[in-house]
């Protein structure tokens, strides 16, 4: 029996957030602290005449005004040096920093960088993704030849526009489509969609004997360290990132934000500078989930069997390469989702523009390469006359299904029992009946990301357990509960006796941030490694104070005791205060990252992700009902099978499934961020970007699926990042449905809904 | 920027007077502190009035009185609105949030004019008259005459919006207000639309009215539709008849929430919607 693990434990944190009392990144200030304001470029692409800054200087409170100049002359970028931390001579995007105002207050700093005149020549600008392919379309990097890979990456296929290109052939598509029974060719649109965390992004640095400390609210402290150093030009090691609590991130706080520029002017001040940037900033600068065109075709026997697939691919990078040129390789992993596929192309192509560049989102590039996958393998079935699911089905994978990477799949059929499980709660045949209603379906594969995480683990004298790591808690509860309820189930004691640290990157290992759903299953697993460790030490300590051996002994309920005699016993306290002055405080250490699973590093040209660990399978259902009046759409259910290995906290499990599937719906019907030709977005407040709301979210029918991976801790798989990559798949299988029209483009509009309900009368 | 809050309306009046066009009356807040934070206006005196006594409440005997700083969530649970002008608490229960209803007021609402006022249209159904106190004295403007362009109305710079006042209730009278927007909540209407029917003992159309906002600078009545339908039986043909009547009387535009086609596109089937309800008051003797 488990002490902790699989049940709803409540957080530590979650008082202190209720009562407002939790210190957030917006709201740590260190005394003497300065403020400081980006001055960012109004339009999207010009080149800088001047930048006047001398009467902002002259407003009273103002400590300094820095530019381009200011800076160390260095390119850096998270997957490629493309990217200046202030534009120098040309601006690329709509809301580019250009210069920074530090100043005694923000409000003076804000007075002050409206003084700052900047002289833009307009240039022409490529606004979209057709442009940027466009026959002699301007050049967003003129000097793109000359960019290197960040430290530690090989380069990849890239030229002009096309930052990065990842291309996969097992050759015989185009002999399949000449001959094929039904040849189906689809094309797909996706919006933008912004991360719309609650905590703005911020930073507070501080610069001390040649050394920098940014405080952080971030997902990634030791990537804000590496990023940080490489856009300075100095050591990693010079730099110091403490994290604090946050309002979110999903992915938009992954990479660097505000850090780079508080640290210089922190330098530059001589004080602390204290950076948040407000909301309208935050929105219209952030690295949003990237616009897309998907081309989907396939060739298809008239029973029903997948014969040639070709997937092309277009993702909107925005001005600087980001992590967008990672997910092109997502495209690899997707083209034939969870589905048997004979012979496949795929070609994904990560575009500069000059807009805002994009970047990680919760479920990145998968929610719409499976929105486009699930639509087309609609369209599929219903050309040749067969159920949706059935169709499905009969396609699925089976255990053992080789990925295009050559990855083998071994507990692939595991899809088939997450079909099952819907239908037993929800009978396919049941959904979607009556006027104006529909039911959608969709499957996918997912991964944990792998990155290494680390932890030391501490018995204190008062039987607590400290629980030493640089893991980031986000808000999911992947710390403060998944790896306190794994560390407290290691040793047998209440999980209120868990203390954890808030992140550090000069006191703790390594940690490859909260993304991915990776931080129960890594972190939890290194804590297993290092409670073996510590364990060891208890029981040789314990064995000297029971006079037994230490194999003899086990550990329950806070105390050791003798297998045999269990009335002998000592608690984990006094094991501790033991061991103080004999030998030493007990503690171990334990690291863990996914080993790659095995396979071809050259299936795919430009494969810059070239592995899906961990892999879970997932299937949702959307039952949905359209107003024929005004096309809205109102989903009446919404269901969810998810294989979780082991729900470490099924309240937190079940809160994850609630909060992705939400972001879905949002990103499947109200939430855009549209590029106007000017490059500038045309939504530009929370106002106009529309979030869903509770009222039109419906609670979500989530059934866990648990088969236990030797991996986890405890069996448990990545869970957080998953649930949202089904859902705009879902919903619009489901409004095509309910319409008897086509769904091509996210999100779904009232008109489009409308539209399609016309052209199904016709 | 100033403030004062006034404690008669006598004096919040004089205070206008004096600060000529520096004043901005505040009521609750949610329209003035935004256009302000945004710069769109620069108020150098902010006039609070909510401490004025008698300006909030609603009161009824055959006609309603609507006290302007009643709030929208008052409004959404008066009985008193509920039995004799539903549409005027549908449209109060669907600004903004539960926070916005609870601070935002009808005064506020039908003074600030934009044009896609929720409670407005409803008002214009209803045949309300709007109540102005100024340094001479006080003044009625009737119906549609309030609302003159787009956020302008009426009110001279140096009145106050004292009343709204529902004229009394016709019987086998009742409306409705719908309002398109894609979310439940938190929506400016991108289209809003109130009908009002008084039905003879057959079913025969005796008075109808219907008003629009969001598809115009101001809100707006649809006289081309009313005619319409006024003694029609509402068989289909005269429904559809208003419907077209209705999207040739407006001219609405593309903005950030929807496309003028769009807009125009679900009107007519929003008119029918709205007159099946309002009939089905009618029949019931309610609203
Ligand atoms: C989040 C949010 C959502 C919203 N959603 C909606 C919506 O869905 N539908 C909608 O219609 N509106 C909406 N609004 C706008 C606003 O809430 C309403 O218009 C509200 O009724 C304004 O009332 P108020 O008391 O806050 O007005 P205030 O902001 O105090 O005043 C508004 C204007 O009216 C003037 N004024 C107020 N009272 C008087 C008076 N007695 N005499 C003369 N002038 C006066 C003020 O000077 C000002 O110009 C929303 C606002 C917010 C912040």
């Amino acid at each position: 029996m488990t002490v902790s693990v699989g049940r709803s434990v409540v957080r530590q944190d979650a008082d202190p957030k209720v009562r407002g009392q939790a210190v957030f990144g917006v709201d740590f200030e260190l005394s003497g602290s300065l403020h400081a304001v980006l001055v960012r470029s109004p339009i999207a692409s010009g080149r800088i005449r001047s930048v006047e800054t001398s009467s902002a200087a002259a407003v009273p409170g103002v400590r300094l005004v820095a530019t381009a100049a200011d800076a160390p002359r260095i390119l850096s970028g998270l997957a490629l040096a493309d990217q200046p931390l202030f534009a120098g001579d040309v601006v690329r995007y709509e809301g580019e920093p250009i210069a920074a105002v530090v100043a005694d207050t923000v409000t003076i700093a804000r007075a002050a960088a409206a003084r700052v005149v900047v002289d833009i020549e307009p240039l022409p600008v490529v606004a979209s993704l057709s442009a940027a392919v466009a026959p002699g379309a301007p050049l967003v990097h003129a000097d793109w030849s000359t960019y290197r890979p960040s430290p530690g990456l090989p380069d990849w296929p890239r030229h002009d526009n096309v930052v990065g290109e990842m291309r996969f052939d097992s050759g015989g598509v185009d002999d399949v489509f000449s001959t094929a029974d039904v040849v189906i060719e689809d094309v797909y649109t996706a919006d933008r969609q912004y991360q719309a965390y609650l905590e703005p992004k911020s930073a507070t640095a501080v610069y001390e004997a040649g050394r920098y400390t940014i405080h952080a609210a971030h997902q990634y402290h030791f990537n804000v360290r590496d990023r940080t150093a490489a856009a300075l030009g100095i050591l990693p090691s010079r730099v110091r990132v403490i994290g604090h609590h946050m309002g979110g991130g999903f992915g938009a706080k992954l990479d660097v934000g505000l850090e780079p520029y508080a640290a210089l002017l922190a330098r530059l001040a001589g004080a602390p500078v204290k950076m948040v940037n407000d909301r309208v900033e935050d929105l219209l600068s952030c690295n949003s989930r990237e616009n897309a065109i998907i081309r989907v075709r396939s060739g298809v026997t008239r029973n029903g069997r997948i014969l040639a697939r070709e997937f092309l691919v277009d993702m909107d990078a925005g001005a600087y390469a980001g992590d967008t040129v990672f997910l092109t390789s997502i495209a690899l992993f997707v083209a034939e989702g969870p589905y048997s596929v004979d012979r496949t192309r795929v070609v994904a192509r990560a575009l500069y523009t000059n807009t805002a560049p994009t970047g990680a989102f919760r479920g990145v590039s998968g929610t719409y390469l499976y929105f486009a996958l699930e639509r087309h393998t609609d369209n599929l079935a219903n050309a040749l006359g067969m159920d949706r699911r059935d169709f499905r089905i009969r396609n699925a994978i089976d255990a053992g299904h080789t990925m295009l990477n050559g990855q083998v799949l071994e507990d692939s059929d595991l899809l088939r029992a997450a079909f099952d499980a819907i239908d037993e709660v929800a009978p396919w045949e049941t959904l979607g009946r009556g006027p104006n209603r529909g039911v959608g379906i969709a499957a996918t594969v997912w991964l944990t990301n792998p990155m290494p995480g680390a932890v030391t683990l501490r018995l204190e004298p008062d039987g607590s357990l400290g629980v030493v790591t640089g893991a980031a808690e986000i808000g999911t509860g992947a710390v403060a509960l998944g790896v306190r309820q794994v560390a407290a189930e290691e040793l047998g004691i209440d999980p209120d006796l868990v203390v954890l640290t808030m992140p550090d990157t000069d006191a703790h290992a390594y940690d490859g941030g909260a993304q991915g759903s990776r931080t129960t299953h890594i972190v939890g697993r290194a804590v297993q490694h290092a409670a073996a460790g510590l364990r060891e030490r208890i029981f040789g300590q314990a064995a000297k104070l029971l006079d037994s051996g230490a194999d003899e002994l086990e550990i329950t309920d806070g105390r050791v005791r003798m297998v045999s005699d269990p009335q002998r016993t000592v608690t984990l306290g006094q094991v501790a205060g033991a061991a103080m002055f004999d030998g030493g405080p007990i503690i171990s250490s334990g690291s863990y990252a996914t080993p790659a699973p095995k396979h071809d590093p050259d299936a795919a040209t430009g494969l810059l992700f070239a592995t899906f660990p961990t892999p879970t399978y997932h299937v949702h259902v959307a039952e949905v009902e359209v107003d024929p009046v005004t096309g809205r759409v109102t989903v009446l259910r919404y269901l969810v099978a998810q294989e979780v290995g082991r729900a470490i906290n099924p309240a937190g499990v079940m809160g994850q499934i609630q909060g992705g599937v939400t972001q879905g719906l949002g990103y499947a019907l109200w939430e855009t961020l549209q590029i106007g030709d000017d490059g500038r977005y045309r939504q530009r407040s929370l106002e106009a970007y529309k979030l869903p709301i509770a009222l039109d979210v419906p609670r979500v029918e989530a059934i866990l699926l648990e088969h236990p991976a030797d991996a986890g801790p405890y069996g448990a798989k990545g869970v957080a990042e998953p649930p949202i990559v089904p859902v705009a798949a879902a919903i619009a299988n489901a409004v095509a449905d309910a319409t008897g029209g086509s769904i091509v483009r996210l999100p779904i509009t009232p008109d489009d809904v409308l539209n399609a309900l016309e052209s199904s009368k016709e | 920027m100033e403030f004062t809050s006034a404690a008669s309306v006598e004096e919040a009046t004089a205070l206008l007077v004096e600060y000529g066009t520096a004043a901005q009356i505040l009521a609750g807040g949610t329209d003035v502190m935004l256009q302000q934070a945004r710069g769109e206006i620069s108020a150098g005196v902010l006039i609070h009035i909510g401490r004025i006594p008698g300006l909030v409440g609603i009161t009824g005997n055959g006609s309603v009185r609507i006290g302007p700083l009643t709030t929208h969530r008052s409004l959404a649970r008066s009985r008193l609105v509920l039995m004799t002008a539903p549409a005027l608490a549908e449209a109060a229960a669907t600004v903004g949030g539960w926070q916005t209803q609870a601070v935002g007021t009808i005064g506020g609402n039908v003074c600030n004019a934009s044009p896609a006022a929720d409670t407005a249209a409803p008002l214009l159904v209803a045949g309300a008259s709007f109540e102005l106190t100024g340094p001479r004295g006080t003044r009625t403007v009737v119906g549609d005459s309030f609302f003159i362009g787009r956020r302008q109305t009426a009110r001279a710079t140096d009145e106050i919006l004292t009343a709204i006042v529902l004229p009394h209730h016709p019987e086998r009278t009742g409306d409705a207000y719908l309002k398109v927007g894609r979310r439940s909540a938190m929506e400016v209407a991108v289209v809003g639309l109130a009908a009002r029917l008084t039905l003879d003992v057959d079913g025969t159309v005796e008075g109808a009215r219907i008003a629009a906002c969001s598809v115009a600078p101001t809100p707006m009545r649809i006289a081309e539709a009313e005619e319409i339908l006024q003694g029609s039986r509402m068989e289909s043909e005269a429904i559809a008849a208003a419907g077209e009547a209705l999207t040739r009387a407006v001219s609405p535009i593309d903005d950030a929430r929807a496309t003028a086609a769009y807009r125009t596109r679900v009107l007519p089937g929003l008119l029918a919607r709205a007159l099946g309800v309002a009939a089905a008051r009618a029949e019931r003797g309610v609203g």
